[in-house]
């Protein structure tokens, strides 16, 4: 989950996500550059007291201002295109998982099971216990065997939503009449906190998703317990 | 008349701005790429249907060791096992 104050992106916990960092690393690094370039040439310009009216000419600095560019939006461009088709693979999913997104909150579906299937609604802010996070806590979690590819299908039973999970590197719009596939594979066990990324009406802001990545067995014993 | 065709007019006019032969080269090149990305969608694409007789829906005849995307980065699709029946 995010921190107060935060500013970068939250810590990876799956392999795109780390792709992406790294990639978000490079693409800001080249906008700060550039950034710093520009700003310092304006303040260049801003404190002299030189003037030169006819510059007519300038073939060597359009030169440069042209290949340079091109060659800074190639060095973006082919990773950023490299880790789009990284994130189409196909990667063998064990498992597959339905979210329904509903005004406002979402149903999950485990049909490789027999009948294990549950809502999962935000907990109110006067619920909370001591520790938990306002408006990102869930009655019931979504729990999943970490390190396994899982094929998570994402459609709407009403309006449009949006089931996203930042610190994994997802997020796929619920349409409805149309099913949407993505692939998760969390690193590590934990909880990993997202939140509705699409308007939905008046509690959009308050219908989040939260994943609770377990090792495999004990997702065994999850599995028989509640289906 | 001879140096008024459109190659000779681009050409006097390239020597007098050569500054311009790199922007029209990176322009070039991007809509040359362009235009090659949409017709390899448009020959290649399982989504594309040419020929409603012959070959009406081409994206129910996919094998899964096709590789019908430009780039796979980490996936080799010629060792993907096809374990599904054959109709």
């Amino acid at each position: 989950m995010a921190h107060p104050l935060q500013l970068g992106l939250q810590d990876a916990s799956s392999p795109i996500m780390e792709e992406l960092l790294y990639f978000h690393d490079h693409a800001l690094m080249i906008v700060f550059l550039i950034s710093s370039l520009v700003l310092y040439t304006i303040s260049l310009m801003l404190t002299t007291k030189l003037m030169h009216t006819s510059t007519m000419n300038a073939q060597m600095v359009e030169t440069m201002w042209t290949i340079l560019p091109a060659v800074i939006l190639t060095s973006i461009a082919l990773p950023s295109l490299r880790i789009l088709y990284m994130t189409d693979e196909i990667n063998n999913p064990l498992l597959t998982i339905k979210a329904m997104g509903h005004q406002w909150y979402w149903s999950y579906e485990y049909t490789d099971y027999t009948d294990l299937n549950f809502d999962s609604y935000m907990t109110p802010t006067l619920d909370l216990k001591p520790g938990e996070l306002r408006l990102l806590e869930v009655d019931n979690r979504t729990v999943l065997p970490m390190e396994t590819p899982v094929r998570m299908l994402i459609s709407s039973e009403d309006v449009l939503h949006s089931w996203a999970v930042p610190s994994l590197g997802l997020k796929t719009d619920a349409i409805p009449g149309r099913l949407n596939q993505t692939t998760l594979s969390a690193t590590r066990p934990g909880l990993f906190y997202g939140q509705c990324s699409e308007i939905c009406g008046s509690n959009h802001s308050f219908m989040p998703i939260v994943l609770e990545l377990i090792p495999l067995k004990h997702f065994e014993t999850w599995s028989t317990l509640t289906s | 008349m001879a140096g008024t065709s459109l190659g000779a007019r681009f050409y006097r006019q390239i020597r007098r701005h050569p500054a311009l032969i790199p922007m029209i080269s990176f322009i070039g090149l991007g809509m040359g790429s362009a235009a090659l990305y949409l017709l390899r969608l448009a020959l290649h694409s399982p989504d594309v249907c040419w020929d409603r007789k012959n070959n009406p829906e081409p994206w129910n005849r996919l094998n899964p060791n096709d590789q019908y995307k430009f780039l796979a980065v980490s996936t080799d699709y010629k060792k993907l096992k096809k374990d599904r029946p054959d109709f």
